[in-house]
Protein backbone atom coordinates (compact mmCIF):
# COMPACT_ATOMS: atom_id res chain seq x y z
CA UNK A 1 0.00 0.00 0.00
CA UNK A 2 2.88 2.39 0.78
CA UNK A 3 5.58 1.15 -1.58
CA UNK A 4 8.22 3.72 -0.64
CA UNK A 5 7.56 3.95 3.06
CA UNK A 6 9.26 1.51 5.39
CA UNK A 7 8.48 2.65 8.92
CA UNK A 8 11.49 0.97 10.47
CA UNK A 9 14.09 2.16 7.92
CA UNK A 10 15.59 5.60 8.08
CA UNK A 11 16.28 7.30 4.76
CA UNK A 12 19.97 7.72 4.05
CA UNK A 13 20.83 11.28 4.92
CA UNK A 14 23.49 13.91 4.63
CA UNK A 15 24.24 16.46 7.34
CA UNK A 16 24.61 20.15 6.64
CA UNK A 17 24.37 23.52 8.31
CA UNK A 18 22.20 26.50 7.46
CA UNK A 19 23.98 29.15 9.52
CA UNK A 20 22.59 32.68 9.80
CA UNK A 21 23.96 35.41 12.02
CA UNK A 22 22.85 39.02 12.02
CA UNK A 23 24.00 42.37 13.29
CA UNK A 24 20.98 44.67 13.32
CA UNK A 25 21.07 48.44 13.52
CA UNK A 26 18.56 49.85 15.98
CA UNK A 27 17.29 52.21 13.29
CA UNK A 28 16.45 55.90 13.51
CA UNK A 29 13.39 55.51 15.75
CA UNK A 30 14.55 52.62 17.91
CA UNK A 31 17.89 54.21 18.62
CA UNK A 32 16.12 57.23 20.06
CA UNK A 33 13.67 55.00 21.95
CA UNK A 34 16.35 52.82 23.54
CA UNK A 35 18.70 55.70 24.36
CA UNK A 36 15.85 57.32 26.31
CA UNK A 37 15.08 54.00 28.00
CA UNK A 38 18.71 53.51 29.00
CA UNK A 39 19.77 57.04 29.84
CA UNK A 40 16.57 58.57 31.24
CA UNK A 41 14.40 55.61 32.19
CA UNK A 42 11.52 56.88 30.07
CA UNK A 43 9.33 55.37 27.36
CA UNK A 44 9.08 57.44 24.17
CA UNK A 45 6.33 57.55 21.58
CA UNK A 46 5.68 59.65 18.50
CA UNK A 47 2.46 61.50 17.77
CA UNK A 48 0.85 61.85 14.34
CA UNK A 49 -0.92 65.23 14.19
CA UNK A 50 -3.02 64.21 11.17
CA UNK A 51 -4.36 60.95 12.59
CA UNK A 52 -4.05 61.90 16.29
CA UNK A 53 -2.34 58.61 17.05
CA UNK A 54 0.40 58.10 19.60
CA UNK A 55 2.77 55.34 18.46
CA UNK A 56 4.55 53.50 21.29
CA UNK A 57 7.37 52.64 20.76
CA UNK A 58 7.90 55.74 18.62
CA UNK A 59 8.30 55.35 14.86
CA UNK A 60 9.47 57.83 12.22
CA UNK A 61 6.32 57.44 10.14
CA UNK A 62 2.58 57.08 10.60
CA UNK A 63 1.43 53.75 9.19
CA UNK A 64 -1.98 55.23 8.39
CA UNK A 65 -1.15 58.42 6.48
CA UNK A 66 2.57 57.73 5.91
CA UNK A 67 3.64 61.18 7.03
CA UNK A 68 6.98 61.63 8.73
CA UNK A 69 6.69 61.89 12.52
CA UNK A 70 8.83 64.29 14.52
CA UNK A 71 6.75 64.92 17.65
CA UNK A 72 8.46 62.68 20.24
CA UNK A 73 6.70 62.41 23.59
CA UNK A 74 7.49 60.61 26.82
CA UNK A 75 4.51 58.49 27.82
CA UNK A 76 3.50 57.48 31.32
CA UNK A 77 5.38 54.44 32.61
CA UNK A 78 2.01 53.11 33.74
CA UNK A 79 -0.20 51.25 31.27
CA UNK A 80 -3.11 48.82 31.27
CA UNK A 81 -2.99 45.07 30.76
CA UNK A 82 -4.65 44.53 27.38
CA UNK A 83 -4.21 40.76 27.51
CA UNK A 84 -1.87 38.24 29.15
CA UNK A 85 -0.79 34.61 29.22
CA UNK A 86 0.95 32.41 31.79
CA UNK A 87 3.85 30.28 30.59
CA UNK A 88 4.25 26.87 32.20
CA UNK A 89 6.68 25.12 29.86
CA UNK A 90 9.97 26.09 28.29
CA UNK A 91 10.64 25.99 24.56
CA UNK A 92 12.42 22.64 24.96
CA UNK A 93 9.34 21.09 26.56
CA UNK A 94 10.63 21.07 30.14
CA UNK A 95 8.47 22.50 32.92
CA UNK A 96 9.32 25.90 34.36
CA UNK A 97 10.09 25.97 38.05
CA UNK A 98 7.97 29.13 38.32
CA UNK A 99 5.28 30.09 35.79
CA UNK A 100 5.98 33.34 33.94
CA UNK A 101 3.34 35.96 33.14
CA UNK A 102 3.63 37.77 29.81
CA UNK A 103 1.28 40.64 29.02
CA UNK A 104 0.55 43.13 26.31
CA UNK A 105 0.58 46.46 28.08
CA UNK A 106 -1.26 49.27 26.35
CA UNK A 107 0.69 52.55 26.27
CA UNK A 108 -0.65 55.40 24.11
CA UNK A 109 -2.12 53.84 20.96
CA UNK A 110 0.52 51.10 20.97
CA UNK A 111 2.28 49.38 23.81
CA UNK A 112 4.81 46.76 24.80
CA UNK A 113 4.78 43.03 25.26
CA UNK A 114 6.60 42.44 28.53
CA UNK A 115 6.77 40.37 31.70
CA UNK A 116 4.49 40.90 34.69
CA UNK A 117 5.86 40.22 38.17
CA UNK A 118 5.23 40.87 41.87
CA UNK A 119 1.76 39.41 41.36
CA UNK A 120 0.22 35.95 41.59
CA UNK A 121 -0.85 34.68 38.13
CA UNK A 122 -4.35 34.07 39.49
CA UNK A 123 -4.69 37.74 40.46
CA UNK A 124 -3.89 39.23 37.06
CA UNK A 125 -6.85 41.04 35.53
CA UNK A 126 -7.30 42.39 32.05
CA UNK A 127 -7.55 46.15 32.37
CA UNK A 128 -5.45 46.44 35.53
CA UNK A 129 -2.87 49.21 35.76
CA UNK A 130 0.78 48.17 35.76
CA UNK A 131 3.98 50.19 36.01
CA UNK A 132 7.40 49.64 34.43
CA UNK A 133 10.15 48.59 36.83
CA UNK A 134 13.53 49.68 35.47
CA UNK A 135 16.93 48.20 36.16
CA UNK A 136 19.27 50.61 37.95
CA UNK A 137 20.85 53.05 35.43
CA UNK A 138 24.31 51.46 35.60
CA UNK A 139 22.90 48.06 34.57
CA UNK A 140 20.95 49.29 31.52
CA UNK A 141 22.33 48.45 28.09
CA UNK A 142 19.75 49.83 25.66
CA UNK A 143 17.66 46.68 25.57
CA UNK A 144 13.96 46.02 26.11
CA UNK A 145 15.02 44.12 29.25
CA UNK A 146 16.27 47.42 30.72
CA UNK A 147 12.68 47.32 31.89
CA UNK A 148 12.84 44.35 34.24
CA UNK A 149 9.11 43.81 34.24
CA UNK A 150 5.81 45.57 34.88
CA UNK A 151 4.13 45.33 38.28
CA UNK A 152 0.71 46.25 39.61
CA UNK A 153 0.30 49.89 40.64
CA UNK B 1 -4.76 41.40 -25.26
CA UNK B 2 -7.04 44.06 -23.84
CA UNK B 3 -4.33 45.44 -21.59
CA UNK B 4 -4.42 49.04 -20.42
CA UNK B 5 -1.52 51.43 -20.91
CA UNK B 6 0.55 51.92 -17.77
CA UNK B 7 2.80 54.87 -16.97
CA UNK B 8 5.45 55.59 -14.38
CA UNK B 9 4.49 58.94 -12.85
CA UNK B 10 6.85 59.25 -9.89
CA UNK B 11 10.08 57.88 -8.45
CA UNK B 12 12.22 58.25 -5.36
CA UNK B 13 15.12 56.55 -3.69
CA UNK B 14 17.37 56.59 -0.64
CA UNK B 15 21.11 56.92 -0.72
CA UNK B 16 22.81 53.57 -1.40
CA UNK B 17 25.30 53.01 1.43
CA UNK B 18 27.44 50.23 2.87
CA UNK B 19 25.62 50.21 6.20
CA UNK B 20 22.53 52.27 6.80
CA UNK B 21 21.50 53.41 10.26
CA UNK B 22 17.85 52.99 9.22
CA UNK B 23 16.00 49.73 9.72
CA UNK B 24 14.80 48.00 6.53
CA UNK B 25 11.33 49.39 7.24
CA UNK B 26 12.66 52.93 7.65
CA UNK B 27 14.58 52.67 4.37
CA UNK B 28 11.44 51.47 2.60
CA UNK B 29 9.45 54.33 4.14
CA UNK B 30 11.94 56.98 3.01
CA UNK B 31 11.91 55.75 -0.61
CA UNK B 32 8.11 55.48 -0.57
CA UNK B 33 7.70 58.99 0.83
CA UNK B 34 10.09 60.39 -1.81
CA UNK B 35 8.23 58.66 -4.66
CA UNK B 36 4.82 59.88 -3.46
CA UNK B 37 6.13 63.41 -2.95
CA UNK B 38 7.67 63.42 -6.45
CA UNK B 39 4.18 63.20 -7.97
CA UNK B 40 2.32 64.98 -5.16
CA UNK B 41 0.23 61.98 -4.17
CA UNK B 42 -0.69 60.77 -0.71
CA UNK B 43 -0.86 57.14 0.36
CA UNK B 44 -4.67 57.38 0.37
CA UNK B 45 -4.53 57.81 -3.43
CA UNK B 46 -2.78 54.47 -3.88
CA UNK B 47 -4.95 51.42 -4.69
CA UNK B 48 -2.44 48.60 -4.19
CA UNK B 49 1.20 48.00 -3.36
CA UNK B 50 3.83 45.66 -4.81
CA UNK B 51 6.97 45.16 -2.77
CA UNK B 52 10.21 43.50 -3.83
CA UNK B 53 12.94 42.32 -1.51
CA UNK B 54 15.49 39.53 -1.90
CA UNK B 55 16.03 36.68 0.56
CA UNK B 56 14.74 37.31 4.09
CA UNK B 57 18.21 36.42 5.32
CA UNK B 58 19.68 39.77 4.17
CA UNK B 59 17.41 41.94 6.29
CA UNK B 60 17.52 39.15 8.86
CA UNK B 61 13.76 39.06 9.30
CA UNK B 62 11.64 36.10 8.37
CA UNK B 63 8.46 37.14 6.54
CA UNK B 64 10.30 40.30 5.54
CA UNK B 65 7.60 41.36 3.08
CA UNK B 66 5.06 41.43 5.88
CA UNK B 67 7.48 43.21 8.23
CA UNK B 68 8.09 45.95 5.64
CA UNK B 69 4.40 46.41 4.81
CA UNK B 70 3.60 49.30 7.17
CA UNK B 71 6.68 51.21 6.01
CA UNK B 72 5.32 51.28 2.48
CA UNK B 73 1.79 52.24 3.49
CA UNK B 74 0.20 48.84 2.85
CA UNK B 75 -2.15 49.09 5.84
CA UNK B 76 -5.63 48.12 4.66
CA UNK B 77 -4.62 47.76 1.00
CA UNK B 78 -4.08 44.86 -1.40
CA UNK B 79 -0.40 44.06 -0.97
CA UNK B 80 1.98 41.47 -2.36
CA UNK B 81 5.68 40.81 -2.05
CA UNK B 82 7.57 39.21 -4.89
CA UNK B 83 10.99 37.65 -4.85
CA UNK B 84 12.92 36.33 -7.83
CA UNK B 85 16.39 36.76 -6.35
CA UNK B 86 18.52 39.41 -8.05
CA UNK B 87 15.87 39.73 -10.75
CA UNK B 88 13.39 41.11 -8.20
CA UNK B 89 14.07 44.81 -8.81
CA UNK B 90 12.97 44.59 -12.43
CA UNK B 91 10.29 41.97 -11.73
CA UNK B 92 8.40 43.97 -9.10
CA UNK B 93 7.60 46.79 -11.57
CA UNK B 94 6.36 44.08 -13.95
CA UNK B 95 4.10 42.84 -11.20
CA UNK B 96 2.93 46.41 -10.58
CA UNK B 97 2.40 46.79 -14.32
CA UNK B 98 0.01 43.85 -14.54
CA UNK B 99 -1.86 45.06 -11.47
CA UNK B 100 -2.68 48.20 -13.50
CA UNK B 101 -2.70 46.81 -17.07
CA UNK B 102 -5.28 44.22 -16.03
CA UNK B 103 -7.74 46.95 -15.07
CA UNK B 104 -7.81 45.92 -11.43
CA UNK B 105 -6.11 49.04 -10.03
CA UNK B 106 -5.47 52.59 -11.27
CA UNK B 107 -2.60 53.63 -9.01
CA UNK B 108 -0.02 51.18 -7.73
CA UNK B 109 3.04 51.85 -5.61
CA UNK B 110 6.09 49.68 -6.33
CA UNK B 111 8.85 49.52 -3.71
CA UNK B 112 12.10 47.57 -3.56
CA UNK B 113 14.25 47.41 -0.44
CA UNK B 114 17.38 45.63 0.71
CA UNK B 115 19.49 45.89 3.82
CA UNK B 116 22.35 43.52 3.16
CA UNK B 117 24.51 44.79 6.00
CA UNK B 118 22.41 43.04 8.64
CA UNK B 119 23.77 39.69 7.53
CA UNK B 120 26.94 39.20 9.49
CA UNK B 121 29.83 38.83 8.90
CA UNK B 122 29.02 39.03 5.17
CA UNK B 123 25.81 38.64 3.12
CA UNK B 124 27.66 36.18 0.90
CA UNK B 125 26.74 33.74 3.65
CA UNK B 126 23.13 33.81 2.44
CA UNK B 127 24.28 32.09 -0.74
CA UNK B 128 26.21 29.25 0.86
CA UNK B 129 23.01 27.24 1.11
CA UNK B 130 21.65 27.78 -2.42
CA UNK B 131 23.75 24.98 -3.88
CA UNK B 132 22.91 21.30 -4.08
CA UNK B 133 23.57 19.91 -0.63
CA UNK B 134 25.14 16.67 -1.76
CA UNK B 135 26.90 17.32 -5.08
CA UNK B 136 28.17 20.86 -4.49
CA UNK B 137 28.06 22.07 -0.90
CA UNK B 138 30.85 19.80 0.34
CA UNK B 139 33.12 21.91 -1.95
CA UNK B 140 31.92 25.10 -0.17
CA UNK B 141 31.00 27.05 -3.31
CA UNK B 142 29.99 30.71 -3.13
CA UNK B 143 28.75 33.17 -5.74
CA UNK B 144 32.20 34.63 -6.47
CA UNK B 145 33.36 31.17 -7.41
CA UNK B 146 30.44 30.59 -9.71
CA UNK B 147 30.81 33.90 -11.47
CA UNK B 148 34.54 33.42 -11.81
CA UNK B 149 33.80 30.13 -13.58
CA UNK B 150 31.22 31.82 -15.80
CA UNK B 151 33.44 34.84 -16.54
CA UNK B 152 36.32 32.60 -17.53
CA UNK B 153 34.06 30.60 -19.83
CA UNK B 154 32.78 33.83 -21.41
CA UNK B 155 36.30 35.22 -21.90
CA UNK B 156 37.59 31.95 -23.37
CA UNK B 157 34.64 31.42 -25.72
CA UNK B 158 35.03 34.81 -27.39
CA UNK B 159 38.68 35.64 -26.72
CA UNK B 160 37.97 38.70 -24.55
CA UNK B 161 40.70 40.08 -22.29
CA UNK B 162 40.52 41.17 -18.65
CA UNK B 163 41.83 44.59 -19.72
CA UNK B 164 38.86 45.07 -22.02
CA UNK B 165 36.30 43.86 -19.47
CA UNK B 166 37.73 46.29 -16.91
CA UNK B 167 36.50 49.12 -19.18
CA UNK B 168 32.96 48.24 -18.10
CA UNK B 169 33.74 48.77 -14.43
CA UNK B 170 35.58 52.00 -15.21
CA UNK B 171 32.72 53.51 -17.23
CA UNK B 172 30.03 52.56 -14.73
CA UNK B 173 31.95 53.80 -11.67
CA UNK B 174 32.80 57.05 -13.47
CA UNK B 175 29.12 57.50 -14.41
CA UNK B 176 28.14 56.90 -10.79
CA UNK B 177 30.22 59.90 -9.71
CA UNK B 178 27.33 62.00 -11.09
CA UNK B 179 24.65 60.10 -9.14
CA UNK B 180 23.76 61.77 -5.82
CA UNK B 181 22.78 58.42 -4.26
CA UNK B 182 25.88 56.49 -5.35
CA UNK B 183 28.15 54.49 -3.08
CA UNK B 184 31.16 53.90 -5.35
CA UNK B 185 31.25 56.73 -7.87
CA UNK B 186 34.82 57.54 -8.92
CA UNK B 187 35.65 59.97 -11.72
CA UNK B 188 39.33 59.09 -11.68
CA UNK B 189 39.23 55.29 -11.72
CA UNK B 190 41.32 53.61 -14.44
CA UNK B 191 41.60 50.18 -16.04
CA UNK B 192 44.86 49.77 -14.16
CA UNK B 193 43.07 50.29 -10.83
CA UNK B 194 40.71 47.43 -11.68
CA UNK B 195 43.55 45.16 -12.78
CA UNK B 196 45.54 46.01 -9.65
CA UNK B 197 42.68 45.30 -7.24
CA UNK B 198 42.87 42.13 -5.16
CA UNK B 199 42.05 38.85 -6.85
CA UNK B 200 39.04 37.25 -5.18
CA UNK B 201 38.54 34.22 -7.40
CA UNK B 202 40.42 34.51 -10.67
CA UNK B 203 39.48 36.12 -13.05
CA UNK B 204 37.22 38.09 -10.69
CA UNK B 205 38.98 40.94 -8.86
CA UNK B 206 37.63 43.31 -6.24
CA UNK B 207 36.77 46.10 -8.68
CA UNK B 208 35.06 43.71 -11.12
CA UNK B 209 32.31 43.29 -8.49
CA UNK B 210 29.52 45.56 -7.23
CA UNK B 211 29.51 46.44 -3.52
CA UNK B 212 27.32 45.06 -0.74
CA UNK B 213 24.81 47.86 -0.05
CA UNK B 214 21.73 49.04 1.80
CA UNK B 215 19.01 51.07 0.11
CA UNK B 216 15.46 51.37 -1.18
CA UNK B 217 13.73 52.68 -4.31
CA UNK B 218 10.05 53.34 -5.05
CA UNK B 219 8.04 54.25 -8.14
CA UNK B 220 4.38 55.05 -8.75
CA UNK B 221 2.48 53.41 -11.62
CA UNK B 222 -0.75 54.81 -13.06
CA UNK B 223 -3.37 53.80 -15.61
CA UNK B 224 -3.42 56.09 -18.65
CA UNK B 225 -6.43 58.23 -17.70
CA UNK B 226 -5.03 58.80 -14.20
CA UNK B 227 -1.46 59.33 -15.39
CA UNK B 228 -2.53 62.20 -17.62
CA UNK B 229 -4.13 63.95 -14.65
CA UNK B 230 -1.00 63.57 -12.54
CA UNK B 231 1.72 64.60 -14.97
CA UNK B 232 2.27 65.96 -18.48
CA UNK B 233 5.39 63.78 -18.73
CA UNK B 234 4.24 60.19 -18.18
CA UNK B 235 6.80 57.53 -19.06
CA UNK B 236 5.09 54.45 -20.44
CA UNK B 237 5.92 50.86 -19.70
CA UNK B 238 5.80 49.59 -23.27
CA UNK B 239 7.04 46.05 -22.91
CA UNK B 240 7.79 43.54 -20.17
CA UNK B 241 9.30 40.08 -20.23
CA UNK B 242 10.59 37.47 -17.87
CA UNK B 243 11.86 33.95 -18.25
CA UNK B 244 13.45 31.16 -16.29
CA UNK B 245 16.36 28.99 -17.38
CA UNK B 246 17.18 25.57 -15.90
CA UNK B 247 17.49 25.53 -12.12
CA UNK B 248 20.75 23.67 -12.37
CA UNK B 249 23.47 26.08 -13.44
CA UNK B 250 25.75 23.48 -14.96
CA UNK B 251 23.03 22.57 -17.48
CA UNK B 252 23.36 26.04 -18.98
CA UNK B 253 25.44 27.63 -21.73
CA UNK B 254 27.62 29.77 -19.45
CA UNK B 255 28.83 31.98 -22.31
CA UNK B 256 25.35 33.18 -23.29
CA UNK B 257 22.34 34.11 -21.12
CA UNK B 258 19.43 32.43 -22.86
CA UNK B 259 17.09 33.52 -20.01
CA UNK B 260 17.73 37.16 -20.93
CA UNK B 261 17.14 36.52 -24.64
CA UNK B 262 13.74 34.94 -24.04
CA UNK B 263 12.66 37.70 -21.65
CA UNK B 264 13.92 40.42 -24.02
CA UNK B 265 12.13 38.95 -27.02
CA UNK B 266 8.89 38.87 -25.05
CA UNK B 267 9.34 42.53 -24.13
CA UNK B 268 10.37 43.64 -27.63
CA UNK B 269 7.36 41.96 -29.17
CA UNK B 270 5.01 43.65 -26.70
CA UNK B 271 6.66 47.01 -27.34
CA UNK B 272 6.57 46.51 -31.12
CA UNK B 273 10.34 46.83 -31.33
CA UNK B 274 11.81 45.10 -34.39
CA UNK B 275 15.31 46.54 -34.41
CA UNK B 276 16.40 47.00 -30.80
CA UNK B 277 19.86 48.30 -31.71
CA UNK B 278 18.24 51.25 -33.50
CA UNK B 279 15.13 51.74 -31.38
CA UNK B 280 16.60 51.48 -27.88
CA UNK B 281 18.36 54.68 -26.84
CA UNK B 282 19.42 53.80 -23.29
CA UNK B 283 20.31 50.43 -21.81
CA UNK B 284 20.51 49.59 -18.13
CA UNK B 285 21.65 45.95 -18.22
CA UNK B 286 22.20 44.22 -14.88
CA UNK B 287 25.84 44.66 -13.90
CA UNK B 288 26.67 43.05 -10.55
CA UNK B 289 29.95 42.02 -12.24
CA UNK B 290 31.52 43.89 -15.15
CA UNK B 291 31.47 40.90 -17.53
CA UNK B 292 27.79 40.42 -16.66
CA UNK B 293 26.85 43.74 -18.31
CA UNK B 294 28.41 42.41 -21.53
CA UNK B 295 26.74 39.03 -21.17
CA UNK B 296 23.38 40.70 -20.66
CA UNK B 297 23.76 43.21 -23.53
CA UNK B 298 24.21 40.21 -25.81
CA UNK B 299 21.17 38.48 -24.33
CA UNK B 300 19.22 41.71 -24.88
CA UNK B 301 20.23 41.48 -28.57
CA UNK B 302 21.95 44.86 -28.32
CA UNK B 303 25.23 43.30 -29.47
CA UNK B 304 26.30 40.14 -31.28
CA UNK B 305 27.62 37.33 -29.12
CA UNK B 306 31.05 38.16 -27.80
CA UNK B 307 30.86 41.68 -29.26
CA UNK B 308 29.26 43.76 -26.49
CA UNK B 309 32.72 44.87 -25.39
CA UNK B 310 33.03 46.83 -28.65
CA UNK B 311 30.32 49.21 -27.42
CA UNK B 312 32.70 50.16 -24.61
CA UNK B 313 35.87 50.17 -26.73
CA UNK B 314 34.38 52.39 -29.47
CA UNK B 315 32.71 54.86 -27.09
CA UNK B 316 29.09 53.90 -27.90
CA UNK B 317 28.44 53.06 -24.23
CA UNK B 318 29.27 56.56 -22.95
CA UNK B 319 26.48 59.00 -22.16
CA UNK B 320 27.12 60.85 -25.43
CA UNK B 321 27.58 57.64 -27.42
CA UNK B 322 25.16 55.85 -29.73
CA UNK B 323 23.89 53.49 -27.03
CA UNK B 324 24.52 54.87 -23.55
CA UNK B 325 24.89 51.96 -21.11
CA UNK B 326 24.21 52.31 -17.39
CA UNK B 327 24.19 56.12 -17.39
CA UNK B 328 23.13 55.78 -13.73
CA UNK B 329 26.43 54.18 -12.83
CA UNK B 330 24.82 50.77 -12.48
CA UNK B 331 25.30 48.33 -9.66
CA UNK B 332 29.06 48.61 -10.04
CA UNK B 333 28.93 52.32 -9.23
CA UNK B 334 25.66 53.28 -7.55
CA UNK B 335 25.64 50.11 -5.48
CA UNK B 336 23.87 46.79 -5.26
CA UNK B 337 21.20 46.55 -2.57
CA UNK B 338 19.79 43.60 -4.50
CA UNK B 339 16.10 44.30 -5.19
CA UNK B 340 16.55 48.07 -4.86
CA UNK B 341 19.37 48.03 -7.42
CA UNK B 342 17.10 46.67 -10.15
CA UNK B 343 14.36 49.20 -9.42
CA UNK B 344 17.03 51.94 -9.41
CA UNK B 345 17.50 51.12 -13.12
CA UNK B 346 13.78 51.65 -13.76
CA UNK B 347 13.93 54.96 -11.86
CA UNK B 348 16.95 55.96 -13.94
CA UNK B 349 15.08 55.34 -17.21
CA UNK B 350 12.18 57.39 -15.81
CA UNK B 351 14.44 60.34 -14.99
CA UNK B 352 16.45 60.06 -18.23
CA UNK B 353 13.36 59.89 -20.50
CA UNK B 354 11.81 62.87 -18.68
CA UNK B 355 15.02 64.86 -19.01
CA UNK B 356 15.40 65.04 -15.22
CA UNK B 357 18.66 63.16 -14.76
CA UNK B 358 20.69 66.32 -14.01
CA UNK B 359 24.42 65.67 -14.33
CA UNK B 360 23.72 62.19 -15.71
CA UNK B 361 21.38 63.38 -18.46
CA UNK B 362 21.90 61.80 -21.86
CA UNK B 363 22.01 64.48 -24.56
CA UNK B 364 19.39 64.71 -27.29
CA UNK B 365 15.95 63.41 -26.52
CA UNK B 366 16.10 59.69 -25.82
CA UNK B 367 12.76 58.04 -26.66
CA UNK B 368 13.10 54.49 -25.38
CA UNK B 369 15.10 52.68 -22.76
CA UNK B 370 15.50 49.11 -21.53
CA UNK B 371 16.29 47.84 -18.04
CA UNK B 372 17.11 44.28 -17.13
CA UNK B 373 17.96 42.23 -14.08
CA UNK B 374 18.91 38.66 -13.42
CA UNK B 375 18.60 36.38 -10.47
CA UNK B 376 16.94 33.41 -8.81
CA UNK B 377 19.49 30.56 -9.06
CA UNK B 378 21.38 32.64 -11.65
CA UNK B 379 18.59 31.66 -14.02
CA UNK B 380 15.90 34.35 -14.32
CA UNK B 381 15.87 37.24 -16.77
CA UNK B 382 13.55 40.20 -16.14
CA UNK B 383 13.18 43.00 -18.70
CA UNK B 384 11.23 46.27 -18.88
CA UNK B 385 11.08 48.64 -21.87
CA UNK B 386 10.03 52.22 -21.20
CA UNK B 387 9.25 55.06 -23.59
CA UNK B 388 7.97 58.62 -23.79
Amino acid sequence: MYPFHHPFDRPVHYEGLFPVTNRYTYGIASEKFFRALKEEGIILGTHCPHCDKLYVPGTIFCETCLSELEDWRAVDNVGRVDTFTVLYKNLDGTYRTEPEIVAFIRLGDGGLVHRLAEIDPKSVLIGMQVAAVFKPPEERTGNILDIRYFKPV
Amino acid sequence: MGLRKVAVVGAGMTQFVRRAQETPKELAFKATRAALDSCELSIQDIDAICLGTAPDTFDGIHMNGEYLSDGVGALGKPYIRSYVGGGTGVFVPIQGWYHVASGLFDLVLVVAEEKMSSYYPHPQGAFLTIFDHTTERPLKPNLLWIFALEMNRYMATYGISKEDIAQVSVLHKRNAADHPAALLGDKKITVQDVLNSEVLAWPVQRLDVSPVSDGAVAIVLAAEHVARRITDKPIWIEGVGWSLDTAYWTNRDLAYPRYVEVAAKMAYEMAGIKEPRKEIHIAEPYDPFDYKALHHLEGLQLADRGKAIELYLNGSAKRDGNLPICPSGGLLGVGNPIAAAGLMKIAELFWQLRGEADGRQIPGSPQKGIAQAWGDLMQVGTVVIMGK
